[in-house]
């Protein structure tokens, strides 16, 4: 028995576990909070949707306004059911890059498409840097390079813009990005979630 | 010998306040899946921190769903950190 056994009942064990409980948790409040790979899934899949309808369905014109004014509603709703976790400092800077994202990239597809310029090489390429800038700040903040390499998927893919020209070139660039920078980032994301959870649930039986 | 503070010690108060510690503000459910507690028992506990003054509570609305949101007081976190001196003194050189 050691001097603070006999003085307090409590065991050197229990106090490395204590030790080990609070540097689990202390981890845990300091982690991402939220589990967000589904929304680059979501995404990725809407930007394949828009295309689709603008190749194979009438109403072209229709096509991005439907399809992302859907991604916006979806993401309010989950959005809103994801309030119930802990706040911090990070998560609501990650908040705060994807946030503003939204409001720049709608602002200026709405300006470039209502003045005529929505067609040119040029604003494709924008779009992609937008996207990428996104990517990139949030790999910074999170110092993750899964999201750094998602980041350069977009970069490489606005770069790409200016040497492929052809209407063709574009589409397929874009999907590619779309691909790889949003649906296989978010699928590998909701991975990592997943096996979090996992390995919470068993921490914790 | 150094005194470990009964409200702090309690395993699943502690966790409670090494989460809080990280977060400005926490919702009960949260605070629930990450310690794997039970309604019942977590809200026991979170009573004896806020009788404590180490957590502060309030309830609100989020749209129609009522919420109860936890806060780390300042007394808590000097109490808190206390703890974790009184744990080092007793562990000494293995912490």
């Amino acid at each position: 028995m050691t001097d603070y056994e006999s003085e307090n009942g409590t065991t050197r064990d229990e106090l490395v576990q204590r030790v080990a409980l609070m540097e689990e948790m202390i981890a845990e409040g300091r982690a991402s909070t939220a589990r967000w790979g589904w929304v680059f899934v979501m995404w990725g899949l809407i930007y394949f949707a828009a295309m689709a309808w603008v190749i194979f369905l009438p109403f072209k014109d229709w096509a991005w306004p439907v399809c992302v004014a859907f991604g916006i509603v979806v993401s309010v709703i989950k959005g809103r059911r994801t309030r119930n976790t802990g706040k911090n400092q990070r998560s609501r800077s990650l908040e705060a890059v994807w946030q503003i994202f939204s409001a720049g990239i709608t602002l200026y597809v709405i300006g470039a498409n209502a003045s005529g310029h929505g067609t040119q090489p040029a604003y494709y390429a924008a779009i992609f840097f937008f996207i990428g800038i996104a990517h990139g700040i949030s790999a910074r903040i999170l110092r993750w390079g899964a999201q750094g390499l998602a980041a350069a998927v977009w970069w490489a893919g606005g770069i790409a813009m200016f040497f492929f020209t052809m209407r063709n070139e574009i589409l397929a660039i874009f999907l590619i990005a779309a691909f790889f920078g949003m649906i296989v980032f978010g699928l590998y994301a909701m991975m990592l979630e997943r096996r979090r959870a996992a390995e919470m649930v068993q921490a914790h039986a | 010998m150094p005194e470990l503070d009964p409200v702090v010690h309690g395993k699943l108060r502690l966790a409670v306040l090494s989460l809080l510690v990280g977060v400005e503000e926490a919702d009960f459910t949260w605070l629930r899946d990450k310690t794997g507690s039970t309604d019942g028992n977590l809200g026991a506990q979170m009573l004896k921190l806020e009788e404590a003054g180490y957590v502060a509570m309030q309830k609100r609305f989020a749209g129609r769903k009522p919420q109860t949101l936890y806060r780390m007081t300042p007394a808590g976190r000097k109490a808190l950190a206390k703890y974790v001196s009184a744990l080092k003194e007793l562990l000494g050189a293995a912490l």
